[in-house]
């Protein structure tokens, strides 16, 4: 009845799904609990590479905040 | 009518175990890797001290090339026991004089302890005693030492790995090739589709799970191989895998605090490496969710 009134609507995980190939950048598919997952990965990568590469120059706590800034992204547009 | 209590009651004893055994020793050589705990140290019990393990592990030439060592094992020892067990289990498909015998024999190094093989190997190999060095000097003149050359030591410790796990290869291989249902195959060959295009295009699709799965077991086999290795060289030059490095920081030098930041990072690459092979050969595009 309601759908009659205002505009057409669609399922929630269908616009979800159909969105995606716009939204995320990943060019595969991943939920939510993947693109944490792949966060941390790079979380630790960036780390270790830091650690080795670049603390001569910039210190750690750099590191922490280019990869939480990235984390935030892959979770959110990944 | 579903309770999910009842389905919570029924996990929670695997649950236990799960967190006692596997979590908890996790968290703790966690924590462990961001102390200072040497028994034979100055200053007694664990000092926290931030990063400095895992700085300390990052210009350390000794793991690193250990970790380069480690994934040379994997990628030569893994890769050739696909190829062989897939070959293998091809072969166990179809009926041949002898075939019961040979599955036989072929199963016999899957039920011999990793210590016991590296132990035999070692009698195989062993300058001025074993066999093979004395087959080889005496027919191709060639100098066989694994504890002299570095080369010659992964290449028997690779196929001292290939011979002990091809058979665990062979049989996934073979459950996989059995489960593939007749219909795609005869169909594909009524098509005009050639031996390697049935292989490409329907074996190896529907071999897919159980590839990934024997890939992934042997990968985390292979990463923290420790055991047979130590038995064949004891260490020396050319086996020197990230699970012996691990082992001689931890029990002969007891830095226990620098040996957990490395076990750490160990659990990192494996779980970094399966994870994009995981991509890599099951990975759906876009597309296909689409």
């Amino acid at each position: 009845m309601s759908k009659a009134k205002g505009k057409p609507t669609i399922e929630p995980e269908i616009e979800r799904k159909a969105k995606s190939p716009d939204e995320h950048f990943l060019p595969f598919y991943t939920n939510a609990f993947d693109r944490v997952f792949i966060s941390a990965v790079i979380l630790i990568g960036i780390h270790l590479l830091w650690l080795r590469f670049m603390e001569s120059a910039f210190p750690i706590v750099v590191a922490t905040v280019i990869s939480l800034v990235i984390g935030y992204v892959v979770v959110r547009r990944g | 009518m579903r309770n999910p209590r009842t389905g919570w009651l029924l996990l929670s004893p695997t649950l236990i175990i799960l967190i006692i055994f596997g979590f908890a020793p996790f968290l703790y050589v966690l924590f462990v890797g961001f102390n200072q705990w040497n028994v034979f140290s100055a200053e007694d019990g664990l000092i926290f001290n931030g990063l400095d393990n895992f700085r300390r592990l990052v210009f350390d030439e000794d793991f690193l090339h250990s970790v380069g060592l480690t994934l040379r094992f994997a990628i030569f020892a893994i890769g050739s026991q696909i190829v062989l067990g897939f070959l293998l289990a091809q072969m166990l498909t179809r009926n041949f004089p002898g075939k019961s015998i040979f599955r036989v024999i072929h199963t016999l190094p899957l039920m011999v302890a990793p210590i016991a093989v590296g132990a035999i190997w070692r009698l195989l190999v062993i300058p001025g005693f074993g066999p093979v060095p004395f087959f080889l000097d005496r027919w191709f003149d060639f100098d066989y030492r694994i504890g002299t050359y570095p080369d010659q030591a992964m290449l028997t410790s690779v196929i001292m790995d290939v011979w002990h796990w091809t058979p665990f290869v062979t049989l996934t291989m073979l459950a996989g090739l059995s489960a593939i249902p007749r219909e795609p195959v005869e169909q594909a060959k009524v098509d005009g589709a050639n031996r390697l295009q049935v292989f490409w295009y329907v074996t190896l699709p529907f071999l897919r799970p159980v590839l990934l799965t024997t890939v992934f077991i042997r990968i985390m086999d292979a990463i923290r191989t420790v055991d047979e290795v130590w038995m064949l060289a004891g260490g020396g030059p050319g086996t020197r895998f990230t699970g012996i490095y691990i082992w001689r920081v931890v029990f002969p030098r007891t830095d226990y605090g620098y040996g957990s930041s490395i076990s750490i990072i160990t659990l990192y690459l494996t779980i970094v490496l399966c994870w994009l092979l995981f991509i890599a050969i099951s990975g759906k595009s876009k597309d296909e969710v689409e």
